[in-house]
């Protein structure tokens, strides 16, 4: 998996125009031609890669063939459902999917009661808390591998489950699912929320399960598909301690049953892309509603009026 | 970003009574700092422990021969194809970047060109090394088409895992990253600023000698030393499109996959100390120049 800012904040800003064209001096006809120029040749460079492995793994040709005279012969989904009769693909995506939910409630557990304790009784610890995040950055997964290895031989009765790359996997996804998170918190009047829910007589863990949770709703979800993203792609870890979750397997594949190896990263592409394009929406939706809490905390004072605190 | 009203919530207080209460809220940021001390730094020292004990004790000959021999030249071969494929995505990043924000023209470009690289950026691993055995392996789509038109690609030494290869298919990643970094850095660039250089009667050559670039440095260094750790750190995808062994990560991998004798490991362990070095320098780098970006996007 590689390194990345979501950049949740990128969404807010996305709306304003930036430089006006028409200030300064008029532009040469030809001054939007360099940057037609430039789009359509990173257009192509970006959906090249993508058609082709589509051509790899969707016609039914020998890889050799595949050239412009075969462009339209026998396109069938066989090498995209082919993975689905192994019975070690069903073996590596079920460990996959456990190691990804539990990624995901460790992540949470962590990540949210910290986040929310740092933003209301430590603002002065975020500074630090955003630059520890970024640790994960300056350890590379490879150089994590290194470690585990050497410690490795002093908690065998923990390291040698494959449940253990769990925590290490939340260590991958921080970067992403602390910016998330924390991004969501600062939206939020936090404050206000809390002294509302409070002096409304609810106790801290109703005011956080109550009010602040479902606030944080886009967050927490756009966090859980993150860290579920990282952990269905990630290889390094996988590989080198010898864990035959799914990214392994997808390489072994290709040596197997090439077509169906493609199709299988193929597969693994789309889904991936679709759990990116769903946080994108997501993150826009969230800022374009952000005034809730008012209406929240409202129905949050109805309902304690019916249920004693 | 939002400013919000938790800053400046304690106030200004004098009594000891907040001082003891600041003493117990540090309490509450423990489990995660015991946690990141547990699975990322522990592991973290026990590289560079192992990487400086040797059987003459705690010397620094692991690390002397991590970065001599073929070690050296592997990290020769790493810095070149991470400075440039970091080089190509920041030129065409911030290129796309500046397309996509002053584009008027088809009104959804924008959108597209930030929604895309949220997920490109993060495109990695094995789907992107097959991606690009695809169209540019030696069997590749667009290698046929270059051969139809009389250009055989891999007639020199063209390889995925050469330097030109590896800067091909890491763009794909860097360029939408540095979009991500830059986009928010042009929204920054205010209007009136262009408007106040004209006035004075500054050129578009003046306004970006003296105001663009200036402003948009620290964004285009930053990224470039973000691309640059990314690049350099980058495995899964490195280990599909080859088995050289000439790139820093491959390397690690090598000494540590399987069950090599120990000899060998150690040398794994020193590579991984230099790796964790030169990704931390570079990024904490990042992180000043960020810090510095981030004064003019309010």
């Amino acid at each position: 998996m590689t390194v990345v800012d979501p950049e949740p904040g990128a969404a807010v800003t996305g709306q304003t125009p930036v430089v006006p064209v028409g200030v300064g001096r008029p532009r040469a006809r030809f001054g939007r031609l360099v940057p037609n120029l430039v789009l359509i040749g990173l257009a192509f460079y970006f959906i090249a890669p993508l058609l082709a492995l589509a051509r790899f793994s969707l016609q039914n040709v020998p890889v050799i063939l595949l050239n412009f005279s075969t462009l339209f012969d026998k396109w069938s989904l066989g090498g995209v459902l082919r993975p689905f009769e192994d019975p070690i693909f069903w073996d590596s995506l079920t460990l996959t999917l456990k190691l990804a939910v539990g990624t995901v409630v460790l992540t949470l557990a962590l990540l949210l009661p910290t986040a929310i304790w740092v933003h209301m009784r430590l603002p002065k610890a975020r500074g630090l808390i955003e630059f520890v995040t970024v640790l994960p950055y300056m350890i590379p997964a490879i150089a994590l591998v290194a470690g585990i290895k050497i410690v490795k031989p002093h908690a065998r009765w923990f390291l040698d489950s494959e449940y253990s790359l769990i925590p290490f996997y939340v260590v991958l996804a921080l970067p992403f699912t602390y910016r998330s998170i924390d991004a969501g918190l600062r939206a939020l009047d936090l404050r206000t929320l809390v002294d509302a829910a409070r002096s409304l007589g609810a106790s801290w863990t109703e005011t956080v399960l109550r009010v602040l949770v479902p606030n944080l709703r886009t967050s927490i979800i756009s966090a859980s598909f993150l860290t579920a993203a990282v952990v269905m792609g990630e290889y390094t870890l996988a590989r080198l301690l010898l864990i035959d979750s799914l990214a392994p397997y997808q390489r072994i594949l290709v040596g197997k049953d090439s077509q169906a190896g493609y199709g299988l990263n193929l597969l693994a592409l789309v889904f991936t892309t679709g759990l990116f394009a769903l946080i994108g929406v997501l993150t826009r939706k969230r800022d374009r509603a952000r005034d809730s809490f008012a209406h929240r905390t409202a129905k949050l004072a109805h309902s304690t009026e019916t249920t004693p605190a | 970003m939002t400013e919000n009203g938790t800053i400046v919530a304690g106030g200004p207080t004098t009594s000891a009574v907040p001082r003891a209460r600041r003493s117990w809220a540090w309490l509450g940021v423990v489990p995660f700092f015991a946690f990141l001390f547990l699975f990322l730094i522990v592991p973290a020292i026990s590289v560079f422990y192992n990487a400086f004990d040797t059987a003459e004790g705690l010397s620094t000959s692991g690390m002397q021969e991590a970065f001599s021999g073929q070690n050296r030249s592997a990290f020769w071969f790493s810095v070149r194809f991470s400075a440039g494929s970091a080089a190509i995505g920041v030129v065409f990043g911030t290129l796309l970047a500046y397309a996509a924000a002053t584009a008027t023209r088809p009104r959804w470009l924008r959108s597209v060109v930030s929604a895309f690289s949220g997920v490109a950026a993060n495109m990695g691993g094995l789907p992107l090394a097959f991606m690009f055995i695809a169209l540019l392996g030696r069997q590749g789509v667009l290698t046929k088409v270059f051969a139809q038109l009389g250009w055989d690609l891999y007639a020199g030494d063209f390889e995925l895992g050469s330097v030109p290869g590896l800067m091909t298919v890491y763009s794909y990643f860097n360029i939408p990253l540095m979009v991500l970094i830059t986009l928010p850095a042009i929204d920054g660039l205010k209007p009136a600023w262009r408007e106040a250089c004209a006035n004075l009667g500054g050129s578009s050559f003046t306004y970006w000698r003296r105001i663009g670039i200036p402003v948009l440095t620290p964004s285009l260094l930053g990224g470039f030393l973000l691309l640059f750790a990314n690049s350099f750190s980058a495995y899964a995808t490195a280990a599909v499109l080859t088995d050289n062994s000439m790139i820093v990560s491959s390397r690690i991998g090598f000494f540590l996959g399987g069950d090599v004798n120990l000899g060998d490991a150690s040398i794994g362990f020193s590579l991984a100390a230099w790796m964790i070095v030169i990704t931390a320098v570079s990024m904490a780098l990042y992180w000043i120049a960020r810090k510095r970006a981030e004064r003019w996007q309010a």
